[in-house]
């Protein structure tokens, strides 16, 4: 019925600068961070607390923004890619932050695999859309249409970029264990990776931690299906990778359990769990359809 | 299965177990649970690949499809209710003495050096760092034992239970309920007969968002009646349902209802309706008509010539249909408020009008008796989880070694090695600073 793309929120060019500036150095902080973490990972000791810093100042820069970007839309900002992507990378920087704080610098080599992806999420959000010419990240202001104004979606949306967070940490020890496995000790990163077993738990936890998110998640979706469209399950795409993520999770979570199901299979089924994870939200956008699809 | 090390080897089996005992073992594995699974997240990965009707009807729908998942909760059933008794044992019969050489032997182990009454100093530390404290005579000597996180051990049997609870409530409100769509205006009813009631709609109105591009919100007025008896009435609008009996009705969409005024220029007769787009507008009795496809409240016209609407503000509405003649497509009519179109037809000219226009609202209705369960399952089972992952049981053993001047501490945790560690940390510390003192 609309010609013209839908009416925007007005926001003022002060607004919009303040917001564009601190993204950019957010993400800016956020790659001199993930240098000196990779420094430090080359043995290289004293770039470990340099590198922490940087990644709390990252994150206090990134908060900034996402205050910003609150006061502008006038709402919480969980609205479409750019705006879920921000909070995703806002609460995986968070998580890890709190990790290093509650399990000391022995885990400094973490960070150097968590903040590459939090970077991969961030190309995502700008050079990746560049690149592939089909994928569209709308940084536009745009107001609530009734259907999103719920509180159980509040609940929904920050439950599951703590999720997301959990298992993007779960995976960066999965990449660490693998490579762990395949250097010898005596190599530089062979001495500077935590032992196999410490990862192993760093895994589990990661990865229980986002599990509980992941279900409140699944939880505060299904309520506010219900409550909007009359029916709690609806079999769309989005809903139905979320399941399969939390299967593939829940399948790891047992394994651990069992014997002859330790090592390369579960630190596998953390990595097809992230994959699975990352398509729900990036994959079923572009590839799937359903009512998910806002944009 | 359980990370802890078991204190007596287990019994060598001389008999084979019978077939049946053999059959369960299978049936409540986690082996079969981890398959079964894995089988449901390959199933489902295709099926979002194909269009999502024909996933519902040929995949989720299926009775194989529902098997699995049944089959999956007889597994998860069995396995929960086998497991019940050996966790209970592990969870509230902790040992609670141990020797030394086997506290030497823990994964995470202290040797602290002390002076004074170790035993005491260590108690307290054991307390500080959360655990609950008993200390047991034994032989050769005293044994402090302290845990914490008892209810960690409970978390899989809640977390399975709650997921059985769904499952059942999920199929006990399928089994017992309906879906269905309805809709009306001010003034209108309908009957729905799964339900056994009827639904009147008092009023229909729209309250514009600040924002004019966005949807107006729509709010209806409804009584609902069974046998001439009120069993609700409710304001509804979207994400507001009214629930009533395990039966909830949820605003889905709205409809414009352009009401359009024929009258005949002859008699000057007049006859006003109101239509839904995708009517027909009758102009005689040869077949002449207009088929109505759009309605734009605020209308506009695009360079192209393609008609738009600026917004949701009633400022200028028009509806738009197409004039039918003889079976062909003749022309487009945009019919403006309160101003005429006179259309010729068989019966002489019809005056064609736009008077106003009124809003339906498109309601789903359902029933589902399984809800409340499937809530209770829902905060039973981030409950489980949380009991599980959050709640770190750990247990702690402290005795004398070499006499009385050395300590031996040792702890094991269930799945949780780094808090483990991270208590027995605390415990050395809270030591060192008692013996400072
Ligand atoms: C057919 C399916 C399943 C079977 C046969 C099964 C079986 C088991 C078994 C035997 C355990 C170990 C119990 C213990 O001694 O602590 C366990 C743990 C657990 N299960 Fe399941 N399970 C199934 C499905 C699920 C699902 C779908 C969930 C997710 C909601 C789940 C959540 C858990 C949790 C949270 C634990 C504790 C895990 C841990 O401590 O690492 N289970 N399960």
């Amino acid at each position: 019925m609309f010609e013209r793309p839908p009416g925007l929120i007005p926001v003022s060019p002060l607004g919009m600068q303040v917001e564009n500036t601190l993204f950019m150095l957010a993400i800016i902080v956020y790659l001199l961070a993930t240098i000196s973490y990779l420094v430090n990972l080359s043995g290289k000791k004293e770039w470990g607390p340099f590198a922490s810093t940087l990644l709390k100042v990252a994150f206090l820069v990134h908060t900034a923004f996402i205050v910003t970007r609150t006061i502008n839309v006038q709402r919480p900002p969980f609205v479409g890619h750019y705006e879920f992507g921000n909070l995703f990378i806002w609460a995986t920087a968070l998580v890890y932050i709190w990790s290093e704080w509650r399990l000391k610098d022995k885990y400094f080599a973490v960070g150097a695999f968590l903040t590459p992806l939090a970077m991969l999420y961030f190309a995502y959000l700008t050079v990746i859309p560049s690149i592939i010419p089909a994928v569209y990240i709308s940084r536009s202001h745009r107001p609530l249409p009734p259907v999103l104004q719920s509180d159980w979606l509040t609940i929904h949306v920050f439950t599951s970029v703590f999720g997301y967070a959990g298992f993007t940490l779960a995976f960066a020890a999965a990449l660490m264990w693998f490579l762990k496995e395949k250097v010898s000790d005596r190599s530089l990163l062979g001495k500077t990776l935590p032992q196999v077993k410490l990862l192993d738990e760093y895994m589990y936890r990661a990865s229980a931690f986002g599990f509980l998110f992941q279900t409140v998640m699944i939880i505060s979706g299904a309520i506010w299906a219900d409550i909007s469209w009359g029916r709690y399950w609806g079999w769309d795409p989005k809903e139905m990778w979320s399941l399969i993520t939390w299967f593939v999770f829940a399948v790891y979570l047992h394994a651990r359990f069992t014997r002859g199901w330790t090592g390369m299979r579960t630190v596998a089924l953390v990595a097809v769990g992230w994959f699975a994870m990352l398509f729900t939200w990036v994959g079923v956008a572009w590839l799937l359809s359903g009512i998910h699809s806002f944009g | 299965m359980v990370k802890e090390v078991v204190d007596n080897p287990v019994e060598q089996q001389i008999a084979p177990e019978s077939p049946v005992k053999q059959i369960l073992g299978f049936l409540s594995s986690m082996q079969l649970g981890i398959i079964l699974l894995l089988l449901l997240s390959v199933i489902t990965l295709f099926a979002t690949f194909r269009p999502m009707q024909l996933a519902i009807e040929y995949v989720y729908n299926s009775w194989w499809f529902l098997g699995i998942m049944a089959f999956a909760g007889l597994n998860l059933f069995l396995c929960t209710v086998e497991r019940c008794g050996p966790l209970y044992r592990q969870a509230l019969r902790p040992k609670k003495t141990m020797s030394a050489d086997a506290i030497k032997k823990m994964q995470i182990n202290t040797a602290i050096k002390l002076t004074g009454e170790p035993l005491v100093k260590a108690e307290n530390a054991f307390k500080r760092a959360g655990l609950r404290t008993v200390v047991t005579a034994t032989p050769e000597g005293p044994v402090l034992f302290g845990e914490k996180g008892k209810f960690g051990y409970f978390g899989s049997i809640v977390t399975h239970f709650s997921l059985l609870l769904i499952l059942l409530a999920a199929a006990y409100g399928s089994l017992t309920g309906f879906e269905d769509t309805n809709g009306g205006y001010a003034g209108s009813n309908f009957f729905v007969p799964e339900g056994r009631f009827r639904v009147d709609i008092a009023d229909v109105r729209m309250v514009q968002e600040e924002n004019p591009v966005i949807r107006p919100r729509v709010y209806t007025d409804m009584t609902i009646t069974r046998d001439g008896r009120t069993i609700a009435q409710d304001t509804l609008s979207i994400n507001y349902p009214i629930r009533f009996e395990g039966t909830t009705i949820y605003h889905t969409t709205f409809h414009y209802l352009p009401e359009i005024t024929l009258k005949d220029t002859v008699t000057g007769e007049t006859e006003a309706n109101k239509f839904m787009m995708g009517n027909k507008i009758n102009l005689d009795d040869q077949g002449t008509h207009i088929q109505l496809m759009e309605f734009f409240p605020n209308f506009s016209m695009g360079r192209d010539g393609r008609p738009f609407s600026v917004n949701y503000l009633p400022e200028r509405p028009v509806t738009a249909g197409i004039l039918v003649r003889d079976g062909e497509r003749e022309a487009s009519v945009f019919l403006q408020l309160d101003q005429p179109e006179v259309i010729e037809t068989a019966a002489g000219d019809v005056e064609v009008l736009l008077t106003g226009f009124d809003v339906a609202s498109v309601y789903s209705i359902s029933k589902n008796l399984g809800r409340p369960y499937l809530f209770i399952g829902s905060v039973l089972m981030t409950l489980g989880l949380y009991m599980s992952f959050f709640l770190f049981p750990s247990r702690f053993w402290a005795v004398y070694d070499e006499g009385k001047r050395t300590l031996l501490i040792g702890g094991r945790g269930f799945r949780n090695r780094i808090g483990t560690e991270q208590t027995l940390e605390k415990i050395e510390e809270e030591i060192k600073t008692r013996e400072e003192k």
